[in-house]
């Protein structure tokens, strides 16, 4: 009896334990610090960069089993490219057709770690109403402890910058191709503040 | 013996004269873009833009030389988090109000084959005037279908330490870094 009380402790305290490492931890984005920057060639010469500046999500995180999943979208109509008839003309039908799809969205379960640094997150991306795979590379990824702002309420921060790339047409964004290139790159800033 | 000389000296201008390609170039400031990247707290990757820019290039491609001035309004800075564009203007960082705009002067330009590779020169940022090199990524020339004309550009890249400018907000206290990368679209349409 006493042994299978001492057993049963052993095996709450065990489940217990295991709870506590393996449990994931959220983190709400920070729209101050989460940016998606794209990049397109321009008639294969230069470099045509615009952003998206809202951005809303959460991310869950377990550092221990090594497993997280994101949830993300983004405002397409919030594009920022520095040039306002550019940004009617890519917000327009023949382009993002933001009032059509006003978001796009990334979601992502699948996490994957070399050691304990994050490396890549492999999920869906869904851009003017088409879904396809995507894998962000982590290109870096660390937590700080950010006592910046005010030291009495230290919170976590986690987060890094991603890259990916997509042809564009297999979202069915066709127009100006080839002047403008069809491959995109992603470069994406994400900084998330533990919950 | 007259006439051999006159020949040679025709020869030598009609030589000069195919050898010198001399032609201005006009900033498209709509293909025209300075980004800068900063580390935020070791953590991720702050990017910013200046919208608002103006200048000219010259380059000879037969003589492999060049010269370029871009204006760059320091108050168009965009991160697209408003109230980080404000302290990026105020006097910690740009100081926009008394130094309205950067500067980049340059006239060493090196050629690879026929395509600009760098561009040496000076960029002028808070009033202080230090030497700065552009690598290029990439460097084209196309007929523009819309404007009929020859357009020249491409991606160059260089990294400053802000502080060789006075502009050193952070970096002791904060941890915020002095190394700032530089990104820059340029497009230039021929005059």
């Amino acid at each position: 009896m006493q042994l299978l009380k001492t057993l049963g402790l052993g095996l709450v305290a065990l489940a217990c334990s295991v709870a506590a490492s393996a449990a994931p931890q959220r983190f709400a984005l920070d729209p101050e610090n989460t940016h998606v920057h794209w990049e397109l060639k321009h008639f294969g010469t230069s470099t045509l960069r615009g952003r998206f500046d809202t951005i809303n999500g959460s991310i869950t995180l377990d550092r221990e089993a090594h497993s997280g999943s994101a949830s993300i979208s983004i405002d397409t109509a919030s594009l920022s490219t520095g040039t306002r008839i550019f940004d009617g003309v890519v917000r327009g039908p023949q382009l993002l057709a933001t009032s059509e799809h006003p978001s796009a969205y990334f979601v992502a379960s699948r996490f994957t770690f070399e050691g304990e640094r994050l490396v890549s997150v492999a999920g869906e991306f869904t851009l003017r109403g088409n879904s396809r795979p995507l894998t962000l590379k982590a290109m870096r990824f660390a937590c700080r402890n950010d006592t910046a702002t005010d030291p009495t309420t230290a919170r976590e921060v986690c987060g890094g910058d991603f890259e990916a790339e997509f042809n564009r047409s297999d979202f069915g964004i066709t127009h100006s191709l080839p002047f403008v290139g069809d491959a995109v790159r992603l470069v994406v800033q994400i900084e998330g503040v533990r919950q | 013996m007259n006439k051999t000389l006159v020949a040679a000296a025709i020869l030598a201008t009609a030589g000069a004269a195919a050898h010198a390609e001399l032609a201005t170039y006009a900033i498209d400031p709509t293909h025209t873009f300075v980004t800068f990247e900063a580390n935020h707290f070791g953590t991720s990757t702050l990017r910013g833009r200046f919208d608002k820019k103006e200048g000219s290039v010259t380059l000879d491609k037969a003589a492999k030389s060049g010269k370029a001035e871009i204006t760059i309004d320091a108050g168009s800075v965009d991160t697209g988090v408003a109230p980080l564009d404000t302290h990026l203007k105020s006097k910690d960082f740009f100081n926009a109000e008394q130094f309205a705009t950067a500067k980049f002067t340059a006239n060493k330009f090196a050629f690879n084959g026929d395509k600009v590779s760098e561009v040496a020169g000076t960029l002028t940022l808070l009033g202080k005037t230090q030497p700065v090199t552009l690598k290029a990524t990439n460097f084209n020339c196309y007929m523009s279908p819309m404007l009929k004309r020859e357009v020249c550009g491409g991606d160059f890249e260089t990294t400053i330490a802000r502080s060789a400018y006075g502009m050193s907000f952070g970096i002791a206290d904060w941890g915020l870094p002095d190394n700032i990368r530089l990104l820059i679209q340029i497009e230039a349409i021929k005059q």
